[in-house]
């Protein structure tokens, strides 16, 4: 550390992430404690004597288990992820190639081709599925996963392919130029030389792109139907609220299981922030 | 002919196909290709489809007359739809500064060495992650007025006596739903801008601070401006995301109590949806893209000119 | 001809095992080409093991009976609505969808007239009540079959009413306001919700204001009457009765928040379906009084007080529609009318245990109501309903002003401190704009 003092390093480091840590992680801890907590501790109210939120004697399994055994919690983390991924997947490299070629090539219309693509983002989803519903009626494509699949990319590629002409414009030039020189295709420079320089762009699209999709609701309520087809977030809210009566722990123990192991596996994917840079240009 | 000259060097003579891709305008049309397609297939026709709606009296399974702008006279009367549009302004407004600064310092304490870096890195993401529905049921219940934990923890902090209304009176749901907005969308600011200040070689700050720089002109005349590009990226999705959110007020409050936290999109599901007229909804929804298409303007405009310099 | 023999087997098999040897006497062979399926899509009920019955009972057999394949969907009651529109929008989707309360007939043109079944049950079973058909029906058309009414009752806490020396519920609005004063005193106050949610808000509001003589229109359907000293009365006692009785927090309810506010005790009454009685039921020790009893042992139920006009009451009403979209309609319908054989009905009405009335006259003798006299008041939930947009028809603008929340956001926007007179005056203007 350059500014050296200790007492420093608390109060510009420690404390200020201690106190976001608090901020982005209590609501966590809350839904962590409300999935172990027996139902009968559920219902006390915030001023009631001897309640202690934060804390349970008695934790449970009963939530979770309900959640494997009771509903098809299984099949739709399995979909959600199958759903997820190639959405992702499309959409990233349809957003690196739009993204490469309107920072990067000389072609007519380029500007105002970025902003069309752009003001398609612009759309409120609110009431764009209904006429959407109707294209996947013709494509046949109701209640399948395919129906998420394709149409999760209408949303996700405009900010990946902004996102990547942001990288993309980052690389120098000169890059590219040396490779060609060394004898490289242009679709081998890009392939081999820029696209592995902007990775670290690619990854932050692809956690964006592969969130949304984990976590939309709409279309998957409106799309899909059998009980089996469902994504999470539909599924829980289909089966754990029942009219007036919330199903708390298994909704909690279901928002976790829903997210924690995608946070893990980011865990490995955000170090390559780093990684992916090692060695490259400076800016 | 520098192709020509590189054609030598390639192990084995490219096919044809390739030697197509070497021209500018074809590899932009092959790369461009599959986006088209698939915004083609799946958002030129709802997008012409609602812009039609909305100059229509159709209604649920009612097509409806050709009817001009009357439903946008006719929104542009209703008070509750005025309430929602300041209603959008202030929410975007409000959580767009503070995700923005929030994020930054965030990214900045991430872009530190520190032990368990990883692990943080990735779980800060989880109000992210999760399904947005099922954590503003979460936050829900935290605001609940018999259960908050957060009425709880003020109390026995001493720092309220009686309880707060979080959700029932219309300037704290206001602020509620800020709030969870916010905390929502941290994670995603704080991230991106890690990646942009990875990019930032930190050669550049240390040699600055040789000169004699402090922190905060470093971070002003180096971090900042290079940063700039991709910040802007993510705030001008952010802004477009923010104005037509919809999940956290839905769950939260329904748009109440009595139509005071409705934003733009809330309220044309209530009328589309819930009450079935399709075509104002349609309207109230639309209403927002002129306001939107000229921040986006004005917003790519800027972010060109920054690039060029 | 392998089919028709399995079908016959099939047939003989069902009536033995179940009393639908009724319709299939009638002589509807089943006639669809196999793999027929039907799609019906219902909200995920309240009564967990009426789902189960469904699934694990129900649709087999009327699969057997009927030789179709049915696909049962339940989805959360608040996400019908964009599922109706999205499938009416693109011709596509479930062939049988529920709705709530009136809002068939929003969909009028894109529903089957099903007036022929509805009669039919009516004439079988002892009449369908007014209240069922003024919310389902526009006089020619049944746009939805009635299913099925969740009254609407104060539950409350008899224990804490007879502390404070009320024996008995309070019969007229001023004396429950006189208990709740001196309920909220001891820190035991009422609970009401006054918020965008389609349940208990306009179970409240709508009786409140019919009792005082206020309505939204006249008979006519298009001369808006909201504007009258009645309908100021009333929300002038609804603004100091929440103030003196209600728990505060009412504002930000939803239909889920009296049941836990009431199981952790801390409201003393409230309007809500039987859900929360049946909850202190089924889990019997969990929730225990201060004093050490078993809750269940301590809620009675009773309908809303009287006003100065009348007492009146606004049920919660479930029925379905039968989609003009559909390419199945004969067996969507088959089916409909196989669930409401009575011997089939019957059974899942058992299951509700008495939270969902029956929207004909006949089951008001059915045993199940001697069972619990707890749950005897909501046996005449549906005799005693009335129907949204009194004094006009319940039709589709009764509907918009229902799901525009606008006579609740009248009553919510007083409480917050706007004047009686402006709270009416707003609404006025919001019902011209609807009914002219």
């Amino acid at each position: 550390m350059i500014e050296g003092a200790r007492w420093r390093k608390w109060v510009f480091f420690y404390v200020p992430m201690a106190l976001f840590l608090l901020f982005l992680l209590f609501p966590f801890y809350w839904m962590v404690i409300t999935s172990v907590r027996p139902d009968g501790e559920l219902y006390r109210p915030w001023n009631s004597i001897n309640y202690n939120p934060f804390w349970t004697w008695k934790p449970t399994w009963d939530h979770v288990r309900y959640l494997f055994e009771e509903t098809l919690f299984a099949s739709w983390l399995w979909n959600t992820t199958f759903i997820a991924t190639l959405s992702t997947a499309i959409s990233l490299v349809c957003g690196v190639f739009a993204g490469y070629a309107l920072s990067r090539l000389n072609f007519p219309f380029a500007g105002s081709l970025g902003t069309a693509i752009f003001i398609t983002y612009l759309v409120p989803q609110t009431l764009l599925f209904i006429p959407l519903a109707e294209i996947i009626r013709n494509y046949r494509l109701g209640d399948t996963p395919w129906s998420l699949i394709l149409t999760y990319p209408t949303f996700l590629i405009p900010f990946c392919t902004w996102l990547m002409m942001g990288y993309f414009k980052a690389v120098p030039k000169e890059l590219e130029e040396c490779a060609r020189i060394d004898g490289a295709s242009r679709w081998q420079a890009m392939l081999y030389i820029v696209i592995p320089v902007a990775i670290p762009g690619i990854l932050s699209a692809g956690i964006f792109a592969f969130t949304l999709s984990w976590n939309e609701f709409i279309y998957a309520l409106v799309f899909l139907s059998s009980p089996q087809q469902k994504t999470v977030p539909v599924g829980v809210t289909s089966e754990l609220i029942r009219g007036d009566v919330f199903f708390w722990g298994p909704l909690m123990a279901g928002a976790l299981l829903g997210s924690i192991p995608v946070a893990i596996a980011y865990s490995f994917f955000v170090e390559h922030y780093v990684a992916g840079l090692t060695g490259s240009v400076k800016g | 002919m520098a192709i020509a000259e590189t054609r030598i060097y390639m192990p084995g003579a490219p096919r044809p196909r390739l030697r197509l891709l070497e021209d500018e305008r074809w590899l932009a049309f092959v790369l461009l290709v599959p986006t088209l397609a698939l915004l083609g297939m799946f958002i030129a026709y709802p997008f012409v489809r609602g812009i039609l709606l909305s100059v229509t009296n159709a209604r649920v399974g009612v097509p409806g007359e050709f009817v001009g702008l009357a439903n946008f006279y006719k929104i542009f009367n209703d008070g509750i739809f005025r309430t929602s549009v300041y209603n959008t302004f202030v929410y975007t407004g409000v959580t767009t500064v503070f995700k923005l600064a929030l994020g930054l310092w965030l990214a900045m304490l991430l872009n530190r060495n520190f032990r368990g870096k990883a692990f943080t890195r990735a779980f800060i993401l989880l109000p992210f992650i999760i399904p947005t529905v099922l954590s503003t049921f979460a936050w829900k219940w935290m605001f609940d007025p018999t259960f908050s934990v957060l009425n709880w923890l003020l109390y026995h902090l001493g720092l309220i006596t009686g309880r707060i209304n979080w959700l029932g009176d219309p300037d704290l749901a206001m602020i509620s739903i800020i709030i969870v907005n916010i905390w929502r969308g941290v994670p995603f600011f704080a991230i991106s801008l890690l990646a942009g200040l990875q990019t930032i070689s930190p050669e550049l700050s240390e040699a600055a601070a040789i000169d004699g720089a402090k922190p905060l002109q470093r971070f002003w005349y180096i971090t900042w401006p290079l940063l700039l590009p991709v910040t802007m990226v993510v705030v001008l999705f952010s802004v477009i995301q923010t104005f037509a959110d919809f999940q956290i007020v839905y769950v939260m409050t329904g748009g109440g109590p009595a139509n005071a936290t409705h934003l733009f999109a809330t309220y044309a599901y209530q009328i589309g949806i819930g009450t079935g007229i399709l075509s104002e909804g349609a309207a109230i929804s639309l209403a927002m893209f002129p306001v939107l298409f000229l921040v986006v303007i004005i917003q790519l405009l800027y972010i060109r000119r920054v690039e060029v310099r | 001809m392998t089919t028709v023999t399995r079908r016959n087997v099939l047939k003989g098999g069902t009536a033995l095992a179940g009393g639908m040897a009724g319709i299939l006497a009638s002589g509807r062979a089943p006639a669809f080409a196999q793999g027929t399926t039907v799609h019906w899509l219902r909200w995920n009920d309240f009564v967990p093991a009426s789902d189960q019955l469904l699934r694990k009972e129900l649709i087999p057999a009327a699969e057997k009976a009927l030789g179709i394949k049915i696909n049962l969907e339940t989805v959360n009651g608040n996400d019908l609505q964009p599922r109706v529109t999205a499938s009416v929008q693109s011709g596509s989707g479930p062939d049988l969808i529920m709705v709530f309360n009136n809002q068939s007939a929003l969909y009028a043109e894109s529903v089957v007239d099903l007036s022929d079944l509805a009669e039919e049950v009516s004439n079988r079973e002892g009449g369908l009540y007014k209240y069922s058909r003024a919310v389902t029906s526009d006089g020619k058309k049944f746009n939805s079959m009635p299913w099925t009414i969740v009254g609407a009752m104060n539950a409350y806490r008899k224990s804490w009413f007879e502390e404070i020396g009320v024996t008995k519920f309070p019969e007229t609005w001023d004396a429950y306001y006189d208990a709740g004063k001196k309920l909220k005193a001891k820190g035991r106050p009422l609970g009401q919700a006054v918020s965008h949610s389609f349940g208990d808000p306009p179970t409240f509001v709508y009786p409140l204001m019919w009792s005082y003589g206020g309505k939204e229109v006249e008979a006519d359907g298009k001369t808006v009457a909201i504007n009258s000293k009645n309908t100021v009365e009333s929300v002038k006692f609804m603004t100091s009765f929440y103030k003196d009785t209600c728990d505060e927090g009412g504002l930000a309810w939803d239909d889920t928040s009296n049941n836990r506010a009431f199981l952790s005790q801390t409201i003393s009454s409230t309007l809500n379906g039987a859900s929360i009685y049946i909850e202190s039921l089924r889990n019997p020790d969990k929730y225990i009084t201060e004093k050490g009893a078993q809750l269940k042992t301590d809620i009675l139920h009773a309908p809303l007080p009287k006003g100065p006009q009348g007492q009146f009451g606004l049920h919660t009403f479930f029925s379905h529609m039968l989609m003009s979209y559909s390419p199945n309609q004969k067996a969507a319908k088959d089916l409909l009318r196989w669930v409401h054989t009575p011997a089939n009905y019957e059974k899942w009405f058992i299951s509700q245990k008495g939270f969902a009335t029956p929207p004909t006259a006949q089951w008001e003798n059915h045993e199940l109501w001697g069972a619990d006299a707890v749950m005897d008041p909501f046996k005449v939930a549906g005799k005693l309903g009335q129907a949204p947009g009194y004094a006009g028809p319940a039709g589709k603008k009764a509907a918009e002003v229902l799901t525009k929340y606008i006579i609740v956001d009248m009553y919510a926007k007083a409480i917050q401190g706007a004047s009686a007179e402006d709270a009416v005056k707003w609404a006025e203007d919001e019902l011209k704009k609807i009914y002219t």
